[in-house]
């Protein structure tokens, strides 16, 4: 449940209090966005996209058991955060390597399914967050905030159609997982990740650390 | 996480029968069975899922792969007994269209035997 913050006066010295008692919220943020998909609304009508929206967001979804995952949708893209505390009790072994391996996984099935009208390719962008708070200024609703928030939706700017993004931050929780499971480096997807490449996002005081993995 | 594959040979068909959970754990000792049987030219294939409770989107991937393969050269690739939990997976992936699928191991035998390969 987030800390839910609404104080009518703006100056009022308890917000100030309950805000520095919040704890941190640690846990994997990502965000998957169905691609191209304004095109194929000006393409067909409603229920050709409609159905493909609705066939793509229902296997990304719920062949991860992703579904109490999502925190919102704007448009064609999800917003997803899974806390630690949750990540550890659905894969008992390597969790964040069990994450990343499944999402490149159904992006893989999408890509590759033999009936090309069924689903839209997707890309997704990950991170694992430290400065991050389950709170929310709207009564009833889920939500988090914080700086590796951000940057994970600044992640997405680096993404094309069958690509993975990922930070520098959620790859180290992978390789300590792979080095636990005693798989090699290149194990799955890994065999596909790119060389470390450096970036300035809008915002971010320090150059930003991330990897991108193609899906084929 | 604990998985087994079992192997039966009926004539020119293997069926590799899945006990547990497939998941990123373990999926690649399903694809590496499959890939082996197919680069031997063991290309009908029946895999009895009536004993998996369990597939991650890893493994699901593993089965489009090895359709991919068998498709190629014409060999058969048939799962059978789907548990309801599985199926209704299968389903989302679009995989019930795709897949020959068939109650049981023995129905999906008779199958390739009543087409006469």
């Amino acid at each position: 449940m987030p800390y839910y913050i609404n104080f009518k006066d703006p100056n009022s010295p308890e917000m100030i209090r309950v805000l520095e008692s919040i704890p941190k919220c640690p846990g994997t943020c990502f965000f998957m966005d169905i691609n191209k998909s304004t095109d194929l609304k000006y393409q067909g009508g409603i229920a050709d996209w409609g159905r493909k929206l609705n066939n793509t967001f229902n296997f990304l979804l719920f062949s991860n058991h992703f579904e109490k995952d999502v925190v919102k949708g704007i448009g064609d893209e999800i917003m997803l955060f899974i806390p630690d505390s949750d990540l550890g009790k659905r894969f008992s072994n390597g969790p964040y390597y069990s994450l990343l391996e499944d999402i490149y996984s159904s992006m893989f099935t999408i890509r590759n399914h033999p009936d090309p009208g069924l689903f839209i390719e997707c890309k997704v962008s990950i991170h694992y967050c430290t400065e991050v708070f389950n709170i929310s200024f709207l009564e009833g609703a889920n939500d988090y905030y914080g700086s590796d928030i951000d940057l994970t939706a600044r992640l997405m700017t680096k993404c094309i159609e069958n690509r993975i993004v990922l930070s520098e931050k959620f790859l180290i929780k992978v390789r300590n997982d792979m080095v636990n499971l005693g798989l090699p480096a290149d194990t799955g997807c890994l065999g596909r990740i790119s060389e470390k490449f450096l970036e300035n996002f809008k915002g971010v005081p320090t150059n930003t650390e991330y990897r991108i993995i193609d899906v084929k | 996480m604990i998985m087994e594959i079992t192997e039966n040979a009926y004539n020119e068909t293997t069926i590799l029968g899945i006990i547990g959970r497939l998941d990123t754990t373990n999926y690649g000792i399903l694809e590496n069975k499959l890939s082996t049987l197919i680069d031997t030219g063991k290309t009908r294939i029946i895999i009895d899922c009536s004993k998996m409770d369990y597939v991650s989107s890893s493994g699901l991937r593993v089965f489009l792969i090895a359709l991919k393969k068998i498709t190629l050269v014409r060999g058969r690739f048939i799962l059978a007994g789907l548990q309801e939990i599985i199926r209704e997976i299968f389903e989302i992936a679009g995989f019930t269209t795709i897949f020959e699928i068939s109650g049981t191991w023995e129905e999906a035998l008779r199958l390739i035997g009543e087409e006469g390969h």
